[in-house]
């Protein structure tokens, strides 16, 4: 890893498969592609453990909130790529609701101490 | 939809989990070389490709960690636990060969055997008949009571003058239909089929609900007296007659000299109600040769009637409206005469006729039987597991000490179970096959010709297959049995105390244990024995049932005779018609081998006889019921039947002679008890006056259980009869049968184009006639006799057990003085106590199943001593081979290893 490399933040627990749903509501992708567009619209400031990606890949699938399809990349390579399902809309919409929520009540205990 | 999505997800785990896993595997490797790639790209030659691989690696994580995590939530880990335990299982199955085959055996018999008996019922009884909404169908017939002079018939057919009362009067069927199926010949060019047709009216086919697939159906303007012939043919003429050419229509189809025009061609797979039939004609229609006008009679009963139920009405309501208006029918044509008896209708469901009852029954019976043979295997496997679940309780209880959970070890043994009754149904799929064929082949002429049933013969014998319904059948019982067998002892065996089971020896504190799980297996033995008392009760009054009727005296002698029909113009004259026969019977009497010729109108086992009123003369009960024969002369002598009294019919009594009939001895002792019958007088039919001039032995013309019936013999050339004749030749030895070519030949050279059928040797028309009653004891017995062999090696399995539980006890009466005789009395002593309770309970159980199969009996009682005997033998021999070993086994203990323990 080069050296001057950005200090980053270590994701928040379960917050990992919002983040998932919510770069895949902006277009299907694989699963580098999912990696990366998650550090890089965080601007590089969120470090997620990649392989920690596959697990919550199969839970969203299973939950039926993503589909997997094989396709092509642009590298010519096959690979499999992720797509939200309405489902995974709506799930999103409430996680981001109650992620807000959560982050509100924090900000409350942590300004009043 | 993020259920359905779930749900496609969840199945490609389970059906496809090596692709999906595949496709993770995939998935992984591909974004670590993209990592790669990229930190390669971004570092712009600064880092080497290994290097770039090693840092994706890293940032990756602990890869084998992620993967496995994924698998467990994807669930493919189930499937490397289950594999494991199949693994696992093969290995535990290969170390007890015999445990394996015979516990494989039992399930495949028990499973095989069922699904065999179901695939039949299922055929039989179960699938929709092939009609639109068979269930708003229903057969319509006309009824009689019982009187002194026959039985009750609920299934008559119909005339067509009480068929239109019906259709006058009627309000709950949407349309009723009236058919006929007949043997017609039909040619195309050079080529004569004998072939099944139906007489059927317009309403025929939209009462089904079958389109024609070419052309159309007959017209409603079409069905009247003197209308156009037309013909609708089946789907299978159409492609061997006519080569399946699509101009079929307006062609000619000529039907025992009488062309008709086709007008349409039924969908395939549509054989017509009776079966097998080539194609459908209107009766009326028919030219005047075929006597139309005879179908205004109303006591010519020559139709099946069906109907459609209209919207909104029930078939109970329908079936209150039938016999209503069966009362206003025996109203307008009353049955008249001193012994006349009042005429009804009825109606059932035709789902409820599609089999005659007889067959019905048996199939029940066999359903129930093969179920008993599965519980008995059933309880046979579970033993067999006991057993061996008790001879492993210290691997289970050194499993479960160094760390195994119990549900883990639970879901190992059932596994094994189950993985046992999957192999078992493999093997079961075999015995069904075997089964099935040899149902299917067993005597289709048991059904074949049996119109008797409401005219419904789309359902037969040779119909059934082994189907999916009956796989899935299968498959349903091998899991079921697969869990129940591993369950039982699963729990039971991971139950006990660490402690105990770890130590070698069976001790004292664990007596009240191996007590509890003895009984579970004494209790599976007796049931097993009691179930194949059962059993054997039923085959055996079944056999001594058949062997009666085989001893059934028919009354002439069956050897040696070949019997067969010829077609005949249906424009012959009377005259022509005995000519023709004079000429056949000159020819046929040449053939080599051949030593006597003679026909009659019918034969024995063969149906169409005919029967009627009959009037006696100087009598006081002058009208009375007799079967009237036609036959020549040289009947007697072919059918080797005794002559009692006076003369036989001789070649002289022939039209212009005196008329004169020989009577039957039932007939003799019925009409005139006490009298010489020698020149009574009696006139048949509407005929002449004739002289009785001799008596001969009575003959069973219907089933060989029924009792002969009053005959009357009339001479053929004295009443030429225009109806259709069996020829019966008597042979010089060998197969009659095998003269059949001969005969063939030498018919077309008198008669070309008119060719024969119903050929059958009059032993074979007998066989025929029992082939039912000995097929179904057939099948009885072979389940029987699998009931008591598996019960006899459930009880070895059990008495062995105990014996080898008790090594150390045997030894110490041994060395304190026992003798062998001792020992062995000591062991068989266990295996009579189960024989006598299992055989006891089977008695008890068979009283009322052999009570419920006594229409199928013939000359013995349900309660049969001799049957009852027999069972008891049965058993005897089978405790006493089920002990004979483990009882050896037991006295030859040496008195020191016994004590110095295992």
């Amino acid at each position: 890893m080069p050296a001057n490399d950005p200090p980053k933040q270590e994701l928040l627990k379960g917050t990992l498969d919002m983040l998932v749903l919510r770069t895949l509501s902006i277009q299907p992708l694989h699963g580098y592609g999912i990696a990366q567009q998650i550090e890089a619209s965080s601007e590089d400031a969120l470090r997620i453990e990649q392989g920690s990606l596959f697990p919550a890949l199969e839970r969203l699938q299973k939950r039926g909130w993503i589909t997997a399809k094989w396709g092509q990349s642009p590298t010519g390579r096959r690979a499999r790529y992720y797509t939200i399902t309405a489902a995974g809309r709506r799930q999103l919409g409430n996680e981001i609701s109650s992620f807000d929520a959560m982050i509100v009540a924090i900000n409350r205990v942590l300004r009043r101490a | 939809m993020s259920l359905l999505d779930s749900i496609r997800y969840r199945l490609r785990v389970f059906t496809r989990s090596r692709e999906h896993e595949a496709d993770l595997a995939e998935d992984m490797e591909f974004f670590m070389s993209s990592e790669a790639r990229m930190t390669e790209h971004a570092a712009k030659g600064a880092v080497s490709a290994p290097e770039a691989k090693r840092s994706a690696r890293r940032r990756f994580g602990n890869a084998t960690y992620y993967g496995e995590e994924a698998r467990a939530i994807a669930g493919l880990q189930l499937f490397d636990v289950l594999a494991q335990d199949a693994r696992f299982a093969l290995r535990t199955f290969a170390r007890t060969p015999v445990f394996t085959a015979v516990a494989v055996a039992t399930l495949a018999i028990g499973i095989g055997a069922n699904t065999a008996i179901f695939s039949a019922v299922d055929t039989l009884l179960l699938r929709p008949l092939p009609f639109r909404d068979p269930e708003r169908l229903m057969s319509v017939a006309l009824t009689v009571p019982a009187t002194a002079n026959g039985p009750a018939n609920d299934d008559i057919i119909w005339s067509l003058p009480k068929l239109q009362v019906l259709r006058a009067s009627q309000h709950g069927f949407a349309s009723l239909t009236a058919w006929f199926p007949t043997q017609y010949t039909i040619r195309a060019g050079d080529e004569a089929q004998r072939v099944t047709g139906e007489f059927i009216d317009a309403e025929y086919f939209p009462t089904l609900g079958v389109v024609p697939a070419l052309g159309r159906a007959m017209r409603k303007s079409e069905d009247y007296e003197g209308g156009p012939p037309v013909a609708v043919i089946s789907d299978e003429l159409w492609k061997v007659m006519f080569n399946a050419d699509p101009a079929v229509l307006g062609k000619p189809l000529n039907v025992d000299g009488v062309v008709f025009t086709i007008v349409g061609v039924a969908p395939e797979g549509f054989n017509g109600v009776s079966g097998n039939v080539k194609f459908w004609i209107p009766p009326m229609s028919g030219p005047p040769a075929w006597d139309v006008s005879a179908f205004r009679d109303p006591r010519n009963h020559s139709f099946f009637v069906m109907g459609r139920l209209a919207p909104g009405v029930t078939p109970e309501q329908a079936a209150a409206m039938v016999r209503d208006i069966g009362l206003r029918i025996d109203a307008q044509y009353p049955e008249n005469g001193p012994v006349a008896r009042r005429w009804g209708a009825t109606a059932h469901r035709l789902d409820a006729t599609r089999v005659p009852p007889g067959l019905r029954r048996s199939m029940l019976l066999l359903l129930s039987a093969v179920g008993m043979v599965l519980l008995v295997a059933c309880a046979n496997v579970a033993s067999l597991f006991l057993v061996r679940a008790a001879s492993r309780r210290r691997e289970i209880a050194v499993r479960l000490a160094i760390g195994a959970s119990r549900a883990r070890l639970v879901r190992q043994l059932i596994v094994e179970s189950v993985v046992l009754a999957l192999v078992g149904a493999v093997a079961s799929l075999f015995v069904a096959w075997v089964g099935v064929r040899a149902i299917s082949a067993a005597q289709p002429t048991v059904l074949a010709g049996n119109i008797s049933n409401s005219g419904i013969g789309t359902v037969a014998v040779d119909a059934i297959r082994l189907d999916l319904v009956a796989l899935a059948f299968t498959a349903g019982i091998a899991i079921v049995t697969g869990v129940l067998f591993g369950l039982v002892p699963a729990i039971q065996t991971t139950r006990p105390s660490l402690t105990e089971s770890l130590k070698a020896d069976p001790s004292a504190s664990q007596r009240a244990a191996i007590l509890r799980r003895v009984s579970t297996r004494d209790v599976l033995t007796t049931l097993e024995i009691a179930l194949a008392v059962v059993l054997l009760a039923g085959s055996g009054v079944l056999i001594r049932s058949l062997l009666h009727i085989a001893a059934v005296r028919p009354g002439f002698e069956a050897a040696g005779v070949l019997t067969m029909r010829v077609n005949r113009a249906p424009a012959w004259s009377r005259d022509s018609i005995t000519r023709f026969y004079d000429v056949a019977i000159d020819r046929l009497s040449e053939v080599p081998g051949v030593t006597n010729v003679a026909i009659a109108d019918c034969s024995p086992q063969s149906g169409g006889c005919s029967g009627g009123e009959i009037q006696l003369l100087d009598h006081e009960a002058p009208k009375v019921r007799a079967r009237t024969h036609w036959i020549t002369p040289q009947w007697a002598d072919v059918m080797k039947v005794p002559l009692m009294r006076g003369r036989m019919l001789e070649s002289s009594d022939r039209r212009g002679a005196p008329f004169v009939v020989v009577v039957n001895e039932t007939a003799a002792r019925n009409y005139w008890p006490g009298e010489n019958p020698i020149g009574k007088r009696l006139v048949p039919l509407n005929a002449d006056t004739a002289v009785v001039v001799g008596v001969v032995g009575d003959v069973r013309y219907g089933s060989l259980q029924a009792p002969p019936v009053e005959g009357i013999y009339m001479s053929y050339y004295q009443q030429p009869l225009s109806f259709r004749m069996m020829l019966h030749l008597r042979t010089a030895s060998g197969d009659p049968a095998a003269i059949t070519e001969s005969v063939r030949r030498a018919l077309r050279e008198v008669a070309p184009g008119f060719p024969m059928y119903d050929v059958a040797t009059l032993d074979a028309r007998i066989s025929g006639s029992l082939a039912e009653a000995r097929f179904m004891t057939q099948l009885l017995t072979v389940f029987a006799v699998l009931a008591i062999v598996l019960a006899t090696i459930g009880t070895y399995g059990v008495i062995s057990y105990a014996v080898a539980q008790r090594t150390r006890e045997m030894g110490i009466r041994i060395a304190l003085g026992a003798t062998s005789a001792d020992v062995i009395r000591l062991v068989v002593g266990q295996g009579a106590a189960l024989a006598a309770v299992g055989g006891l309970l089977g008695l008890i159980g068979a009283a009322p199943a052999t009570r419920l199969m006594r229409a199928q009996l013939y000359g013995v009682e349900p309660s049969d001593p001799v049957t009852l005997g027999g069972i008891v033998i049965v058993l005897t021999i089978a405790a006493l081979v089920a002990c004979w070993v483990p009882a050896r086994r037991a006295a030859n203990v040496p008195a020191v290893q016994a004590l110095r323990g295992q």
